[in-house]
């Protein structure tokens, strides 16, 4: 197995990470009047209903759109020279400093500890229909995987091809990739954990939920 | 081979043609500017025919396509407000966005994407600040772009089109149905090998079609195909038609005013060699040599024939832009009418390198849509037009076509040819440094489009074309580019054969 410490040691060294917050698309930007150094919050509410802080407004075709942090965070960068200006797709607006939570820190972690199936092609991904149908119904843990089993559906200029996933049997533990998003070759698609590695992988979870304390 | 197939216009129309005239010799060309709506080697052709012309251009691309050769030319040769980075080029906003902000006042949409959108055409036509859309009025794009009313204007003008389904289907239990006549109707006409052709009904360009030999296997093709055309084009419905697997797929280019009423042809296209995803690979112009080959059916007669019923179809509707009729010919010789591309085609350049008007050639049919979309009168008649040699184009793309032409992705390291006066390269590909393919489009690296004065002229330089291809890549685990050189090379023999 790994070495939880030393892996949280690593991680406690840069507890933060950078969110650039970019325009989703092309349009006017007009900031919500915070300034460098403010705190943000990310979304909130027991289902993430309620946006995270506004940044800013982007109107396009008399349609604004709030742009709002998607972390907790301090503003660490602010672009306040876009304000009233028409911009590019992708044209970044601040920069966020974002103290890793908990569950991020766990998501890390497990990383290593499972055992990743990952992208043989930049593609898109999506799950059989029956699988699929299974991860709605409950969720990604009921899914037993074994080795050869048909599970995903690679998609690429627009000519999809069944994918088998190899590696140990198991379930499928974490789901790394989203609906209609390339992934790059070599990128985690599903973390997969081993039956009899179950109260291992638990065990590592509670470590995390003990040892790591979130930094306001 | 010249081909006279104007006909006289009757006087209603002729003075409906000077009214239009008289209003549009007011169009000044640099009055406007075109959002070329589009990526790669059509947004090129687009904005080097705006150039021509004079008219400004603004152009626009996506993260993916940050190397690609449009960027490059639109920074190099754009004015002020010429390139934009979107998010996307299928988000309509975001065309909107960028024509308001760069002051365009026409969308040209290129082929793919917005280009045969109603919607979309409505749209830019509608909306306060009004655009010209570059292409057909959004009227005739509806009309025209839904197969089951092209199919009942065929046939109400007396012009064949080919049996099956005439809707998209959505029921299961109906589409099944339909197989089964379709299976049985070719039982009675004494087909050996009866087949059914399974496709999405919002799809195009060969994607989402597959072919069904056996009854049983319908049922499980149907729904692989539905669940396709729901994840791709969001919408299930499926068409079920007769497959006619001996055929040659010939086509019209048709070019009109916005008067609508004086469509003129720039003779046919033959584009049978095709990948087994049934996408055109070599087109050539025209559509047979019966001065050259033997046919076993009358194959001038055909061409004629093809024409003119694409222009009475033109004439009805009042076509008013470029445009192409897709026909399939049987062994018999018999045509079918399969759809109209209410827009460009990749390939209208083999027509416009063997065209003359007025006895100039260098004809550019993607300049002509421009200007005549923009409202300036076509200024010829058919009687103006000549075509001298054989055209032949090549689409030099990144596939394995020893494995059922799967894509191939990676990186174009050398891509380089020889000059030739006979020769016209269009690519996006950069020739002086590497570029990585992009996998959200389809992997097309070039169109060579070759002159010869007569077939074995065009093959010769064809293959001497190819032979001289320097077309070198990587993958990411290493291994060399694929691509249909050879592909190519191997069917540029049989080009007009039936």
């Amino acid at each position: 197995m790994i070495d939880i410490s030393a892996l949280l040691d690593e991680i406690k060294a840069s507890p933060y990470r950078e969110i650039v917050i970019a325009t989703p698309h092309t349009g006017l930007v007009s900031f919500a009047g915070l300034k460098t150094g403010d705190k943000v919050l990310g979304p909130q509410g027991q289902w993430k209903e309620k946006p995270g802080t506004q940044i800013a407004t982007l109107e396009r075709e008399r349609n604004p759109k709030p742009i709002c942090a998607p972390e907790k965070g301090e503003i660490s960068v602010l672009h306040s020279e876009l304000e009233g200006r028409f911009v590019e797709a992708g044209t970044p607006l601040a920069v966020l400093r974002h103290m890793l939570t908990r569950e991020e820190v766990q998501r890390a972690i497990l990383q290593k500890a499972l055992h990743l199936f990952r992208a043989p092609e930049r593609a898109k991904y999506y799950f059989t229909p029956e699988v699929d149908k299974k991860i709605r119904a409950s969720d990604a843990h009921s899914v037993a995987v074994r080795d050869g089993m048909e599970l995903l559906i690679m998609s690429r200029m627009k000519r999809e091809v069944p994918l088998h996933y190899t590696g140990p049997d198991g379930v499928i533990y974490a789901v790394y990739f989203k609906y209609n998003e390339n992934m790059d070759t070599g990128a985690p698609l599903i973390g997969v954990c081993p039956q009899n590695q179950l109260p291992a992988i638990q065990d590592v979870i509670m470590r995390v939920q003990t040892e790591w304390r979130e930094k306001e | 081979m010249g081909y006279a197939g104007g006909k006289g216009l009757n006087k209603a129309q002729d003075s409906k043609r000077k009214a239009a005239r008289s209003a549009a010799a007011e169009i000044t060309l640099s009055d406007h500017k075109v959002l070329v709506a589009n990526r790669g080697e059509i947004a090129m052709r687009i904005m080097q025919a705006c150039r021509k012309l004079g008219v400004a251009f603004t152009a626009i691309y996506t993260a993916e396509d940050a190397a690609s050769g449009h960027v490059r030319l639109a920074r190099e040769e754009g004015g002020e407000k010429s390139l934009f980075r979107v998010s996307s080029y299928h988000d309509a906003n975001e065309l909107m966005a960028v024509a308001d902000e760069a002051g365009c006042t026409a969308v040209h949409p290129g082929y793919g994407f917005f280009a045969e959108d109603f919607r979309f055409a409505r749209r830019v036509a509608k909306r306060d600040r009004k655009l010209i859309f570059i292409g057909p009025s959004w009227k005739i794009i509806r009309e025209l772009g839904d197969k089951i009313n092209t199919k009942r204007l065929a046939r109400s003008l007396g012009v064949p089109t080919v049996p099956g389904s005439d809707r998209p289907i959505y029921d299961e239990m109906e589409a099944e149905r339909i197989a089964k006549s379709v299976f049985e109707f070719q039982e009675q006409q004494g087909i050996q090998r009866p087949l059914v052709l399974v496709k999405a009904s919002a799809g195009g360009g060969g994607m989402g079609i597959e072919e069904v030999y056996d009854p049983d296997q319908f049922r499980s093709v149907y729904r692989r195909i539905r669940n396709y055309a729901m994840r791709q084009f969001k919408d299930e419905g499926v068409l079920i038609e007769q497959r006619i697997t001996d055929f040659n797929h010939l086509e019209v280019q048709i070019v009109s005013d916005r008067s609508g009423t004086n469509p003129v042809h720039f003779g046919t296209r033959n584009c049978s060699i095709q990948s087994t995803g049934l996408q055109k690979r070599i087109e050539v112009a025209p559509g047979f040599a019966p001065d050259e080959l033997e046919y076993t059916f009358n194959a001038g007669r055909v061409l004629t024939d093809i024409v003119d019923y694409s222009l009475a179809m033109a004439r009805k509707v009042g076509y008013d832009n470029v445009g192409t009729w897709e026909w399939i010919v049987t062994r018999k010789g018999e045509p079918f009418l399969m759809e109209v591309n209410t827009r460009i085609q990749v390939e209208n350049g083999v027509s416009a390198r063997i065209s003359h008007v007025h006895g100039k050639p260098g004809v550019d049919l993607i300049a002509e849509q421009v200007r005549i979309g923009l409202g300036q009168p076509l200024g010829y008649s058919q009687a103006d037009i000549a075509t001298e040699g054989v055209g032949m184009e090549y689409r030099i793309i990144a596939e394995d076509p020893d494995n059922n032409f799967t894509p191939w992705v990676g990186r174009i390291e050398r891509f380089q040819w020889k000059d030739q006066p006979w020769l016209t390269m269009l690519t996006h590909v950069p020739r002086d440094e590497a570029y990585e393919i992009p996998t959200e489009f389809d992997p097309n690296l070039a169109l060579a489009i070759i002159w010869g004065k007569d077939l074995d002229e065009v093959k010769a330089r064809g293959l001497d074309f190819l032979n001289n291809l320097r077309l070198e890549g990587r993958n990411g685990a290493g291994e060399p580019l694929k691509s249909n050189v050879e592909f190519l090379k191997a069917n540029t023999g049989r080009i007009l054969l039936f």
